[in-house]
């Protein structure tokens, strides 16, 4: 007994439910720090543009949707203007979906590196939550512009309210969302090569369900129940409502997609740090 | 006891053949559905995945390594040295059995890890460095030491993807030289970069273990550096421990053990024989000198060659010839015998190579018969084959030795002027 105790560490065979080191994690934040600045240096370094290219992807998006389900198709937007609309709908889907392909392939594609060297694996998809929340605050200065911009020149109503403070936790549960089921998805598809290509279908048909494109009263009600199962649904429309004004959902609904979240995120911290172990013998 | 740096115990560790777990949904699923809805015993598929073989890469492995002992792995492929490797840095994890340690470890498994190719030098020196486990301090305070050792101020700013796999290399092996865990793990890193890069890399090590008290496994083909810079060596042979303990011992047994040698041929009756009317061979041996049986051979090693051969026609002029080819086929070597006249019965010869003459390498020997000294009677090719291992003393240089042959002439050296 006594000797157990004289060593600084010891490996065993043991694959834990709960195996959270918040201390190491710690002593690896620089290693997060330059996995995000790699992310940033090969996305945005080298290229003519620079970090305009993060601005342009959403805006070459607003263009497509404004033409094509605003005008030609004529979705309704619930009477806001339509690029505002949907320019909100696109940062924040954005945010989700490029979380949620970032980290769903943690195991896949840094297989080379973990098969060499250790450190805790979390930090991997922790960087890429990192550095998709430093794009989506970019690209949400800009949306602000966007709408400072509507309300001097075409006098759109600024709307302003107490319901502000929830910004950040609507942000913060998008997030966790979409690293949490990343998470979950990257065990699948390292586990199940053939699933990698679904999950990009998948989310692609996931966007259609959710209120991006249009506002979730475009829905015939007595169809509504069904989309209100998604655990998303609450936050979009509860983005566009403290930023525009319009939205709908209950608070009821917010605490749902609320609980949803810090399951699925527990629940995805569990299962990636006791599988975490296993898959680098079948990677 | 609290000298003990790194304990190993019971360590196992299985792998599955085959592609279990990362295999299909489907198949998975038909699994699934056949086990448990369908309630079936076992379909067929699943007593082939019963069938699906395991293989033990490790079993039963323990070793105790003190604070400031180097350790050297050997052992041939598949032995399951990069997987007891991996185990310790926690990669992966053991089946069974326990890994305890105190202090850092750190492990290079490879040169650069972590490098990304779009990134300049700069950039790729942090990396690296963090995931290796680097502190920020540490990197920062080794920074221009790093630079200076890799030799590559210039290309700093580089992206690495434009540096010559030299510059890359060395850039790698920088970064992994200022690493200051107290416990460092080295598979095969010096298998690359030039000779000169490989004595430096090599002198570091030397350095990084004796002055400064690092504990240091190693895993490494090169038998000699393993002999100059271990103190102990472990020979793992299929998963388990084959030989331990002090570093020339070892080596040596397991040099002798895959040395590829067929150094005796012989034959108990006429009619099988090699050969022909004239001549048939009887025995052809060749016979290293050691001083203790399980030596390897090496460079400093004599050999006796003995030939007896079946002299099947009276008053017969007969001479041999020992050709000794390298494994390129180039012959090194052709020595002829005196020619006599025999009668029949058996002839018996002898021939000796003497030590510091052939350089380390794998060799073959043929011997040719000849009537009248100019009519070849019988050339028996490649009836012998045996290896040579290197030995060094006093050299801190491990790269390949040049030339085929190795002589030790005298070479004295004396200042003549200050």
């Amino acid at each position: 007994m006594q000797a157990n105790n004289q060593w600084d560490w010891e490996i065993n065979a043991r694959h834990s439910w709960w195996n959270i080191n918040v201390k190491e994690w710690w002593m690896y934040r620089h290693l997060l720090g330059r996995l995000v600045r790699r992310d940033f240096l090969l996305n945005y370094h080298q290229t003519v543009l620079g970090p305009v290219w993060m601005l342009f992807q959403p805006l070459a998006t607003l263009v497509i949707y404004v033409v094509v389900f605003g005008k030609i198709i004529g979705v309704s937007t619930g009477g806001l203007p339509p690029v505002l609309f949907y320019l909100s709908g696109i940062i924040l889907w954005g945010f989700f979906s490029e979380t949620f392909n970032g980290t769903a392939f943690t195991f896949t594609h840094n297989s080379y590196l973990f098969s060499k060297v250790y450190f805790p694996r979390l930090i991997i998809p922790l960087s890429v939550l990192t550095s998709q929340v430093l794009r989506f605050l970019v690209q949400f200065v800009f949306l602000l512009l966007v709408i400072t911009y509507y309300y001097f020149v075409w006098h759109v109503p600024l709307f302003v309210s107490f319901w502000v403070v929830f910004l950040p936790f609507i942000v913060l549960g998008v997030g966790l969302i979409s690293f949490s089921i990343g998470l979950i998805f990257s065990v699948i598809t390292a586990k199940y090569r053939d699933l990698g290509n679904i999950v990009h279908l998948g989310v692609r048909l996931l966007m259609f369900v959710t209120p991006v494109i249009y506002p979730l009263s475009a829905i015939p009600a007595n169809f509504r129940w069904i989309a209100t199962l998604n655990p998303l649904l609450p936050f979009f429309e509860a983005f566009r409502f403290v930023l525009l004004g319009q939205g709908t959902f209950t608070v009821l609904q917010l605490a749902y997609s609320a609980v949803f979240t810090l399951v699925a995120f527990f629940a995805a911290l569990s299962i990636f740090s006791r599988q975490n172990d296993k898959i680098i013998d079948v990677v | 006891m609290s000298d003990v740096a790194l304990e190993v115990e019971n360590i196992y560790k299985r792998y599955e053949l085959g592609t279990i777990g990362s295999g299909s949904l489907k198949r998975d699923l038909q699994q699934w559905w056949a086990t448990s809805v369908l309630k079936k015993e076992e379909s067929d598929e699943a007593v082939d995945r019963g069938k699906n073989p395991y293989l033990w890469a490790l079993s039963d492995v323990s070793f105790q390594i003190k604070k400031g002992e180097v350790w050297g792995f050997v052992g041939s492929n598949g032995a399951g040295k990069s997987t007891l490797l991996k185990i310790i840095s926690r990669i992966v994890k053991p089946t069974k059995g326990y890994v305890r340690g105190r202090g850092i470890i750190s492990s290079l498994l490879e040169v650069g890890t972590g490098f990304h190719q779009e990134l300049s030098g700069r950039e790729n020196i942090y990396l690296s460095g963090y995931i290796l486990g680097m502190k920020k301090e540490d990197i920062r305070r080794n920074f221009d030491a790093i630079v200076d050792f890799s030799g590559i101020e210039k290309f700093i700013d580089t992206p690495v993807k434009r540096y010559s796999s030299g510059m890359y290399v060395r850039l790698a092996f920088a970064i992994a030289a200022h690493l200051e865990p107290d416990i460092l793990i080295i598979d095969e890193v010096l298998a690359v970069g030039d000779a000169e890069f490989q004595k430096k890399c090599l002198g570091k090590m030397n350095e990084v273990s004796q002055q400064k008290g690092r504990t240091i496994l190693f895993v490494s083909h090169n038998m000699q550096a393993v002999k100059q810079l271990c103190t102990k060596a472990m020979w793992l042979k299929g998963g388990s421990e084959h030989a331990s303990g002090e570093v020339t011992a070892v080596v040596n047994k397991y040099i002798s053990s895959i040395q590829k040698a067929q150094l005796t041929q012989s034959w108990d009756t006429c009619e099988n024989a090699p050969g022909n009317e004239f001549i048939r061979i009887k025995k052809v041996e060749l016979v290293p000198l050691l001083a203790k049986p399980d030596e390897p051979v090496d460079i400093r090693t004599s050999f006796v060659f003995k030939v007896e051969l079946w002299n099947l026609v009276d008053d017969q002029d007969l001479s041999l010839g020992l050709h000794v080819f390298s494994y390129g086929g180039e012959c090194i070597f052709d020595v002829p015998s005196p020619s006599y006249v025999f009668n029949k019965g058996v002839i018996e010869g002898e021939c000796k190579i003497p030590g510091h003459f052939l350089n380390d390498g794998a060799y073959y020997i043929s011997l040719i018969v000849v009537k009248n000294t100019s009519v070849q009677l019988f050339y028996y090719e490649e009836c012998l084959s045996f290896e040579i291992e290197d030995y060094r003393e006093n050299i801190k240089w491990f790269g390949k030795w040049m030339g085929s042959v190795r002589p030790s002439f005298p070479f004295p050296l004396k200042q003549i002027s200050h």
